[in-house]
């Protein structure tokens, strides 16, 4: 969910209107464009947008644009026109076709540079390089002066060390490699071209530099100024398709801001690609039937409204009649895929709160899963026995499942991206999950019975996510007096309840006290565990009374129990 | 008769014998009841205006050092003169007091009393001594001797010569004086005739015994009167989580609104948490911040899902038959089998979806444990639980996407008005916010629907609309426990738990 920082005053100067300075009423505005305001002070207004599709929304003049529609000042599809071509050629180098094939261009002449329009260019540069153009790798933008460049451009390969020139906010020259290792660009993004033997660069006829894809501009001619008039903007990246959506939305911004458009010429040296004129202007012919927006809406909408409603959302409507709609779609709406994209504009212009909910008429019988009824009646079983249910997470550590519980490592499921050192991997068992929540109690009321059904993971080659989710019954009972007889006479309780016959086998297991700690059998299968605490593991607790528990699989108690309860 | 206790009874029998008046100490000798007994009985009775109490100050005498000492040896003086009977009636002062063994502490004193009281005359000038009388005891002996032989006596109660004799030592300085209060009890004319009537004391127990239910012998006792508003011990219930509660009650109600329980596993396939959901495999929410990976095996098998993955696959690249455009990019399949923790709840709709049990139409729901990587703090958690679900049918649209979220915000989240914003999911469209007012909050953001796209549903070979909608019940629950720390859910303080109503 993309934040926009805008100029309060630059967005009501580009509608034409004021906008209320109250939050809420703004956000009603705002949810048009799924937007919502997140900071409003003084001119500084920071808009979160939901959709992270519309990429031609994250700048002012975009939601500008989008807004006009909705408020009924400019509907339509805006005529987006480009003035002429501008010149400029860009020849590409075959090398490139494995390292960064695409490049666009456009020049953009007699844009009003000011403060605001920079810090909104820039950010909109920033925006599209970091997520459309996904941290630069799929696409990046570059904005030079064009009136200091001597076009043809060669969009070309150089090797690290051949290289010189003056990068953005430095004062000397550094070669390609330098660049890498020293300017922060090049820190950051330097991982994306560094797989290569040639990086890509970007010169003029003159062999002067205008940058170094996707890393950084040059300083001398990539830097735009309050006194630039006209600008060249460049996209490159790896996808086509991407590459020249990018550039059609940054050079509407700067058409929006009172600039001509005009075109460049790409030649490709590797076959196949069609669009080698930008900007990528045209706009893309939708046909969609009135049945299939009836379909999805549910509506009895007549043409005529179909029609004013989808240029409210800026679409162009040359053709409607009783069963069709031709829909013109505008290039900066890359969000567009299937019809039902447009639809869902004919429903936002129509405003969600005028259309009337039903509920819908389908006979269907509800019902909890099968596994439910079984773990209800554990836990009114448990809740009977005076245990306080508790709720803990499914994420451990190996620390709380083993060295604290005096066991070894037998292996868990780790996660290869934990974000907090005590959440690594799934637990395997329950048990240690209710003894850290005792050992955070020592300071409450004695005795303490808790108890948890809970779920926990385990290995499994056989299962196609290669784990299999456990879920089990664990319970605790500390007290200075605390003991094995009366953890077992729980035990008798909960499962003669539900109806089945268990066995205990003398075993050892390190967290409980050697001789006092049994495996608990149904039908000859392993079930579950129980025992005495083992003091080392009170201390590893910093318990200070006595502790028995018991730990059993509540998939072996289903599948002993009688069909009918689960 | 039966509302005095035993210790009141017994003290009046004792005061009634006793003439009517009696000191507290010979009613506890009396009685063999404790002091404290005798004393809480002369409360409850004065109470009920059956006995006063008198309460008298007096005087108490004993020995100190110095008075001990004389009574042990004898006066000084009687000392004196009984070494100058020994030796003759007459002698120098010195070898008296030497004979009598009196220090040069003591020989003064001796000699002055000895003079005072006549018993002897001293001669300065020659230094001689010479008895006059040798009375037997007298008064201040014997009272010296009753000192030490009670320890301490009582003023107020000697005879007139031993009182006069007194203030003699008293001014020997050899006297200790101490205040002593008398506590006696008497009838008061109530009291008497309670007493008159007759009192028999029966025996008082605290706890009824098996063997006097038995054998009937309770009707022979009386059972102690209890402080009822005494405060006592502690006791907690078993109780049920109270989140886990609340999820219990909002499956019921959708269970009562025709919702089946749907179940999924916790790590999934990257199949299921997005592919199928049409989320691209280089959308920024797919990358290590957004989900958590499973470190080894990095890959489970998707060998039962061929069709469908090449469906997804193809979807992905082109659109397929879906008609749309698709991303535009290489899918990968081995990326596909990419273990993740489910980051949200709509993979096990994506499975139900594909599974023989589907039933259409169908209402389905589940509340699942998902996972993200996020710092956990008073409004986020990294493992959280979601409900989502869907409703599969033939004519559903935008109406029935509405309704069901109205219907939720009303029965479930108990809202007082309720608002729809455009919102977005990368697997529905069109799709719908929930924005609901309560009275005391404001409005707040509750949940979303939408239709899931055609890429989404076309490839698993579902061919009706499919309603996908998720409610935030960690809100709702945190609204409802009027808690704003999201911590709490998982919390693991027990006095919180325990303390907690049930309503």
């Amino acid at each position: 969910m993309p934040t926009i920082e805008i100029d309060f005053e630059d967005l009501e100067c580009l509608l034409g209107v004021d906008l209320p300075r109250d939050s809420e009423k703004l956000n009603g505005i705002l949810s048009y464009v799924k937007g919502e305001v997140k900071l409003l002070e003084h001119n500084e207004l920071h808009i979160e947008l939901q959709d992270t599709n519309r990429p031609d929304l994250w700048c002012t003049e975009g939601v500008a644009r989008a807004l006009k529609g909705f408020l009924n000042i400019e509907k339509g599809l805006k005529n987006y026109r480009v003035a002429g071509s501008s010149g400029v050629e860009v020849h590409v180098d075959p090398k490139l076709k494995e390292i960064r094939p695409y490049i666009a261009c456009s020049v953009v002449k007699g844009v009003q540079v000011s403060d605001t329009l920079i810090r909104e260019i820039m950010r909109l540069q920033d925006k599209l390089d970091e997520t459309y153009g996904r941290h630069r790798k799929r696409t990046s933008i570059g904005l030079y002066e064009f009136d200091l460049i001597t076009p043809p451009l060669r969009y070309s390969v150089a090797e690290p060390r051949e290289v010189r020139f003056t990068p953005l906010e430095f004062e000397e020259e550094l070669t390609l490699e330098e660049i890498l290792d020293k300017h922060p660009k090049g820190i950051e993004y330097g991982h994306i071209v560094r797989p290569y033997s040639v990086w890509p660069i970007l010169m003029d006829s003159k062999h002067d530099v205008l940058s170094f894809p996707p890393i950084i501009n040059s300083n001398d001619l990539g830097r735009l100024t309050e006194n630039t008039k006209n600008v060249l903007i460049e996209v490159t990246g790896t996808a086509h398709d991407t590459v020249l959506n990018a550039l059609t939305i940054i050079t509407l911004s700067l058409a929006d801001r009172g600039g001509s458009m005009y075109s460049a010429k790409i030649h490709y040296p590797y076959g196949g690609i069609k669009e080698t004129r930008t900007p990528r202007l045209k706009t893309e012919t939708l046909k969609i039937t009135t049945k299939e927006i009836k379909t999805v809406l549910g509506m009895d909408l007549k043409p005529q409204e179909i029609r004013d409603l989808l240029e409210r959302a800026r679409f162009g409507v040359p053709n409607i009649h009783e069963t069709e709609v031709t829909v013109e779609v505008p290039r900066y709406r890359v969000d567009v895929m299937h019809p039902v994209d447009v639809i869902e504009d004919i429903a936002i212009a129509y405003d969600l709160n005028r259309v009337p909910p039903r509920w819908p008429q389908l006979s269907t019988i509800g019902g909890t899963s099968p596994e439910g009824r079984l773990r209800n009646l554990i836990r009114e079983v448990m809740v009977g026995l005076g245990f306080q249910e508790v709720l803990t997470f499914t994420m451990s550590n190996s620390d709380t499942l083993f060295a604290k519980m005096n066991i070894e490592n037998e292996g868990v499921v780790e996660v290869a991206n934990p974000k907090i050192l005590s959440m690594t991997c799934l637990r395997n068992w329950l048990l240690p999950s209710l003894m850290e929540l005792l050992s955070k109690n020592t300071h409450v009321g004695y005795p303490q019975r808790i108890f948890e059904v809970g779920y926990c993971v385990t290995s499994d080659e056989d299962q196609e996510n290669k784990t299999e989710d456990v879920e089990k019954l664990a319970s605790i009972t500390i007290h200075s007096n605390a003991s094995f007889t009366e953890m077992k006479s729980l035990l008798d309780a909960v499962l003669l309840n539900l109806g089945i016959q268990y066995e205990l086998e003398e075993i050892e297991h390190k967290s409980f006290v050697d001789g006092r700690v049994g495996e608990i059998a149904i039908n000859n299968r392993k079930a579950g565990i129980i025992g005495e605490v083992h003091p080392k593991v009170l201390e590893n607790w910093k318990l200070e009374n006595p502790a028995a528990a018991f730990e059993i699989s509540v998939d072996r108690l289903r599948e002993a129990t009688h069909p009918q309860i689960s | 008769m039966s509302e005095l206790r035993e210790n009141e009874l017994k003290t009046l029998i004792a005061l009634r014998d006793a003439g009517g008046r009696d000191s507290v100490d010979k009613i506890v000798e009396t009685t063999g009841l404790a002091h404290a007994g005798v004393m809480r009985a002369a409360m409850s009775l004065g109470e009920k205006d059956l006995v006063k109490s008198h309460e008298t100050k007096r005087t108490k005498i004993n020995l100190n050092n110095e008075g001990k000492d004389y009574a042990k040896n004898g006066l000084p003086e009687r000392r004196l003169i009984k070494a100058l009977k020994k030796l003759g009636g007459e002698a120098p002062i010195d070898t008296v007091t030497s004979e009598a063994s009196l220090d040069k502490d003591l020989s003064p004193i001796a000699l002055g009393w000895c003079a005072t009281k006549g018993w002897a005359k001293v001669e300065r000038k020659t230094g001689r001594i010479r008895l006059l009388s040798e009375p037997p005891e007298e008064p201040d002996e014997k009272l010296l001797s009753a000192l030490d032989r009670e320890g301490s006596l009582i003023l107020e109660e000697l005879e007139k010569e031993p009182r006069e004799t007194f203030l003699l030592l008293k001014r020997r300085k050899i006297i200790e004086i101490d205040e002593d209060t008398l506590r006696e009890l008497e009838l008061t004319e109530k009291g008497w005739r309670t007493a008159k009537r007759g009192l028999e004391v029966v025996e008082e127990i605290s706890q009824l015994t098996p063997e006097l239910i038995v054998t009937g012998l309770w009707r022979e006792t009386n059972i102690r009167k209890y402080n009822i508003r005494a405060p006592v011990a502690r006791v907690w219930p078993g109780k049920k989580h109270p989140y886990l509660m609340f999820l219990d009650e909002v499956k019921e109600k959708l269970v009562a609104f025709g919702f089946k329980e749907m179940t999924g596993p916790i790590v999934e396939l990257s199949f299921f948490n997005c592919d199928n959901l049409y989320m691209p495999q280089d959308h920024p929410a797919r990358e290590i911040h957004d989900m958590y990976f499973i470190k080894a095996p990095t890959h489970g098998d998707l060998t039962s899902y061929k069709q469908i993955l090449n469906n997804v696959k193809e979807t992905h690249e082109n659109g397929w038959k879906t008609g749309s455009r698709g991303w535009g990019y290489k899918f990968s399949t081995r990326e596909a089998g990419r273990l993740v923790l489910r980051s949200q709840t709509t993979p096990v709709s994506v499975r139900t979806l594909l599974s023989k049990e589907l039933e259409i139409p169908g209402k389905y729901f589940s509340i699942a444990r998902c996972y993200r990587p996020d710092v956990v703090d008073k409004t986020h958690l990294t493992e959280f639980n979601q409900l989502e679900g869907i409703v599969v049918g033939e004519g559903l649209t935008l109406h029935e996407l509405l309704g069901i979220l109205e219907k939720f915000a009303l029965e479930i989240a108990e809202a007082d008005e309720i608002r729809f914003n455009p919102g977005y999911f990368p697997f529905t469209e069109p799709s719908v916010e929930l924005h609901a007012y309560k009275e005391g909050y404001g409005w707040m953001e509750f949940g979303g629907s939408g239709i899931f796209r055609p890429e989404v549903t076309l490839p698993l070979g579902i061919n009706v609309p499919v309603l996908a909608w998720g409610l935030g019940v960690e809100r709702l629950f945190m609204m409802r426990a009027g808690i704003d720390d999201i911590r709490y859910l998982f919390t693991q303080d027990l006095d919180w738990l325990r303390q907690r109503g049930m309503i």
